[in-house]
């Protein structure tokens, strides 16, 4: 319902929108937890600017995407947690299949250049 | 699912109202990933300093993603209310008629509702500006509901002071031990030569401070004033007298003044707002009460005589007392000042009467009640709005329901959907409040500029406050979220698959039955509201048409009073006599009189009789009768009927023998079957002398419009006082063509009298203490029950075009099938019969409810009158029947092809 007039424009930006969502579909997180998840899963190769991350999130929340509560973290420090809602679980679900497509594509074209 | 959108919306908005909080949470975030960044670059080995510089190097600007975050939140809080409301509006503007129906219907009740309430809140809900206004009370003798004894003379108030001092507190000076005592007259205020009619309050000292009462200007009345006869020669102006007489001018404190012409000295001048404690009359001055005795009126023994009752009496409780536990106590007290001095009404017991709301006015007030029911009809009026506009919403809904589903289908949350909804309906009664404020203060400003005809400073002052405003908008938002959400929430309970894939003329029987009782309700609701109506047009008919024993018609009143500028009784008497003497000269002039009091007009005066032979039963008031002090000519000029005896003339002196003429209702009373013409009577004013009968007359009215006529008598004017008196003129014309000549005459006998009162009989007739609140009741009741009526109207039409636009394909399938149009006719008609019938039990019962609350307000007609119920039922059904009839006869013309190829 909800038209996000940044998504087209940004290629980078539906990127980190995914990886983020990727990352919470193993569990709720916090900020700090997601930015490391994506350096280690992507073995460093993927260097976001962390504070980049928090604005990303906040959208994400504000569309529906992701739930937030605040919790306290391990090392018992006040700590905002993120997880999948059903709308983001679907778009993740959707996402990933573009991805999936999209990557396959351009991997054929260049196979075939 | 809904749960979190619905926090997500409470999310958002929290962002908006509350910018700190969201602030802090930002912060916070930021901080933890720095510090848990910071922790995991000292456990790789970097120095403390150093990791804390890493951690913000890879965090990156800080400033600038807070900046960036807190933009999405109040951005985003702000785009999806607007967008709800933008959304709204739009939709609002689509469909005009429908937004200007439930705009208006709104109006109507929340304006009534305004208007209604501003007046309440006037007059009895705004608490007095006095200290603690909860711990004054009044003291009486009640007589019955809403009727009180509150008068007492000073030697009780003095007892009732001296036994009850372990009751009452003072705030100030303990002179009388938390009692205060005023009485409230009309008197003449002379300053720089010229002279006007006041209301006064003659006031105990201790009256100011024991309410807790600052001065606005110079002092108030002291605590040790007011308790010799004639001493402290002092006056305190009202502060709305002040403004308008001497506009707000500082220098008149300290001036020289004189009142009914003894010469005082003016101190102060009251607080704004504190207009004393009399409902709707406004104080103009305040003297001590010592002052009083001064007065010409034969008053000079009133600070000993025990039954010359005229003090109203307050008191504040002490601290932790209350009306109950001093209930007791206050008995004894009572039971006391009847043994020492007998009382018309043994029977009752003294009690403490709180001053809000205003119970407490002699005569006593029916202003609670009528407020009570108008209250009421108000009430009722909002409901019924209430249930035309959810009806309409509810056909509205029904309409947008495939949309919603489609909406729904397409992804919109269920919760997203109802705030659309509510969002509407809240936008609607925030219209209709705006418009009904508007309705309600300019109702309210019209009834502040009523015609009162009277003399006396009454203020119909119902200023726009914020509590009115609150109520008003209260109930526009209760309206518009009860009203809202019902529909709201039945769009989005409903089955989408079901709406989706039923045909558009599916069928949901529920929601039609939910329509047809609230229609029923309608319009039992507008029956009830008309037949109070019916009663009280039927009782202003009856009223009007009275017989009023007198002929109003060509008599001018005007009211001059001599005691206002000094002059003694001789004087007065004098001044009269060369005035009537000049004035029935006059052209034009059938007959001139004089007398002390006017039907309908501000004062009555009254006494307690003793009848020789007459015995007073048990539980029975003292007899007590209203008198009229005349001059010769008076049942000429009023057109009052002699039945036997003689009528009072010239001769019947003040040296004469004590005479009066009597009404039959007098006669009736105290004379029983016989001849009344020679036997006596005293009264309780001139115990020792007494009065002969000379003259029957017939009934007339005097301060009362309905009700029995009560015993009164008629006395020489030269045997009374010669206090303000009222120059009665029967004029061959028009009476208003004489008023100049006769002002004229009385200016060059005494160039300062003061003159006021100048109109004719016929419209006093219709002021305040006559037919205005007739009218008023009429007028107000009438307009609330037509306003009942039309939305009964449009919501039977409303149901039934609904009714009949759902069944266009069975009608379609019945005509088709050999149905005539007579047979669909009376089908749809009996639909439409049994709401209305439904509805006319239902308000035929409401009806009688409400009958019984404002049986005292009705003259000559009983609060179940047939004719009203009769006629009220037999018009509202004739209206709402037609009001079905019309979509029925559309029912019987749909071509049955087209309404089978509708499927």
């Amino acid at each position: 319902m909800a038209k996000d007039k940044d998504q087209s424009a940004d290629l980078l930006q539906g990127t980190l929108d995914l990886l983020i969502l990727k990352s919470l579909a193993g569990g709720a997180m916090h900020g700090y937890g997601v930015a490391e998840w994506i350096h280690e899963s992507s073995q460093d190769v993927l260097r976001v600017e962390e504070g980049a991350l928090y604005p990303a999130l906040h959208r994400l929340e504000l569309r529906g995407l992701l739930s937030a509560q605040w919790g306290a973290s391990e090392n018992n420090r006040r700590a905002k947690y993120y997880a999948l809602t059903a709308a983001g679980r679907k778009q993740l679900a959707q996402e990933t299949e573009y991805w999936r497509r999209m990557s396959g594509a351009v991997a054929r074209i260049l196979q075939t250049a | 699912m809904s749960s979190s959108v619905l926090n997500r919306i409470w999310q958002r908005l929290r962002a908006l109202a509350r910018p700190k909080r969201l602030e802090r949470d930002l912060d916070d975030e930021i901080a933890f990933h720095l510090a848990m960044r910071e922790e995991k670059n000292r456990g790789a080995g970097i120095g403390k300093v150093e990791a804390g510089y890493a951690a913000r190097r890879q965090f990156g600007n800080a400033a600038l993603v807070k900046e960036n975050s807190r933009q999405l939140w109040t951005v985003a809080a702000i785009e999806t209310l607007w967008q709800d409301v933008r959304f709204g509006a739009r939709m609002l503007r689509k469909t005009p008629g429908f937004t200007f129906i439930v705009v208006l219907t709104l109006a109507i009740g929340i304006g009534a509702n305004t208007a209604i309430f501003t007046i309440v809140n006037g007059l009895m809900l705004r608490p007095l500006p006095i200290s603690d206004p909860h711990s004054v009370t009044y003291l009486a003798f009640p007589h019955g509901p809403d009727n009180f004894d509150p008068n007492f003379s000073y030697p009780e108030f003095a007892e009732i002071r001296k036994e009850t001092s372990d009751i009452f507190a003072d705030q100030a000076g303990m002179i009388f031990g938390g009692l205060a005592g005023f009485e409230n007259q009309g008197d003449g205020l002379t300053v720089d030569g010229k002279t006007e009619a006041v209301q006064t309050s003659f006031v105990t000292g201790n009256f100011f401070s024991m309410l807790g009462i600052a001065p606005f200007q110079g002092r108030l009345i002291l605590p040790s004033e007011g308790t010799a006869p004639g001493a402290d020669p002092v006056v305190v102006l009202g502060h709305r007298y002040w403004k308008t007489r001497f506009r707000s001018d500082s220098s008149v404190v300290g001036k020289k003044a004189t009142i009914n012409g003894r010469p005082v000295t003016i101190v102060g001048v009251a607080p704004e707002g504190f207009d004393g404690l009399t409902p709707l009359l406004t104080m103009q001055a305040y003297l001590p009460l010592g002052m009083a005795t001064l007065d010409s009126n034969g008053k000079t023994d009133f600070m000993t005589d025990p039954k010359n009752r005229s003090l109203v009496v307050i008191a504040r409780w002490r601290v932790g007392m209350n009306a109950d536990k001093a209930q007791p106590a206050l008995s004894l007290v009572g039971q006391r000042l009847f043994q020492q001095n007998s009382r018309a009404d043994e029977m009752s017991t003294l009690h403490a009467i709180p001053l809000r709301p205003p119970g407490m006015t002699n005569p006593p007030s029916l202003l609670p009640r009528v407020a009570r029911v108008f209250l009421i009809l108000a009430a009722l009026v909002l409901v019924l709005a209430c249930i035309n506009v959810a009806n309409l919403l509810l056909v509205r809904a029904t309409m947008r329901e495939r949309e919603m589903a489609v909406r729904t289908a397409l992804g919109a949350s269920r919760v997203r959907v109802v705030r659309q909804l509510l969002t509407e309906s809240v936008l609607l009664s925030l219209l209709g409040s705006v418009a009904g404020l508007a309705i309600g203060v300019n109702a309210t400003y019209a009834i502040n500029a009523l015609p009162l005809e009277t003399e006396l400073p009454i203020v119909l002052s119902f200023p726009f406050d914020w509590r009115v405003f609150a109520f008003a908008a209260g109930i526009a938002l209760l309206t518009g979220i009860l009203v809202g959400l019902f529909p709201a929430m039945r769009v989005s309970v409903k089955n989408l698959r079901g709406i989706l894939h039923a045909t558009s003329r599916g069928s949901t029987g529920g929601r039609q039955r939910l329509r047809s009782a609230l229609v029923a309700v309608q319009v039992g609701g507008s029956l009830a509201l008309l037949i109070v109506a019916g009663l009280f047009f039927r009782s202003l008919q009856s009223a009007e048409n009275a017989d009023l024993g007198f002929d109003p018609h060509n008599v001018l009143n005007l009211t001059t009073d001599p005691h206002q500028i000094g002059y003694d009784k001789a004087q007065g008497l004098a001044f009269y006599k060369e005035l009537l003497e000049r004035v029935r000269a006059m052209p034009g002039v059938k007959s001139a009189s004089m007398a002390s009091n006017i039907p309908f007009g501000e004062t009555v005066t009254g006494d307690d009789l003793e009848i020789p032979g007459f015995q007073i039963q048990k539980n029975q008031l003292a007899p007590h009768a209203i008198y009229t002090a005349v001059s010769s000519s008076y049942l000429e000029t009023m057109g009052i009927r002699l039945l036997r005896g003689r009528e009072l003339t010239d001769a019947d002196g003040e040296k004469a023998s004590r005479v009066a003429v009597v009404n039959t209702a007098m006669a009736d009373r105290f004379w029983p079957n016989q001849d009344p013409i020679g036997k006596r009577f005293f009264r309780t004013s001139d115990p020792k002398t007494p009065v002969e009968i000379v003259g029957l007359v017939q009934n007339s009215r005097i301060d009362q419009i309905y009700g029995p006529f009560e015993e009164s008598f008629y006395i020489p004017n030269g045997q009374g006082s010669a206090a303000n008196e009222t120059l009665q003129i029967r004029t061959a014309d028009a009476p208003d063509a004489v008023s100049r000549s006769v002002l004229d005459v009385i200016r060059s006998i005494s160039p300062t009298m003061p003159v006021f009162g100048i109109r004719p009989m016929s419209r006093q007739v219709r002021g305040i203490n006559g037919l205005l609140l007739f009218q008023l009741g009429a007028g107000l009741a009438g307009a609330l029950g037509i306003l009942g009526l039309v939305l009964a109207v449009v919501g039977v039409y409303g149901v039934m075009s609904y009714s009949v636009s759902r069944r266009t394909s069975e009608i379609g399938i019945r005509m088709a099938l050999g149905a005539q149009p007579g047979q669909v006719l009376a089908m749809i008609c009996r639909q439409g019969a049994a709401l209305v019938a439904g509805g006319l039990l239902a308000g035929l019962a409401a009806a009688f409810a409400i009958g019984r609350l404002i049986r005292d307000f009705l003259v000559g007609v009983t609060p179940s009158d047939p004719i009203t119920f009769v006629g009220v039922s037999a018009l509202l059904a004739a209206v709402a029947l037609l009001a079905s009839y019309l979509p029925a006869r559309r029912g019987t013309r749909i071509d049955p092809m087209d309404a089978l190829r509708h499927e």
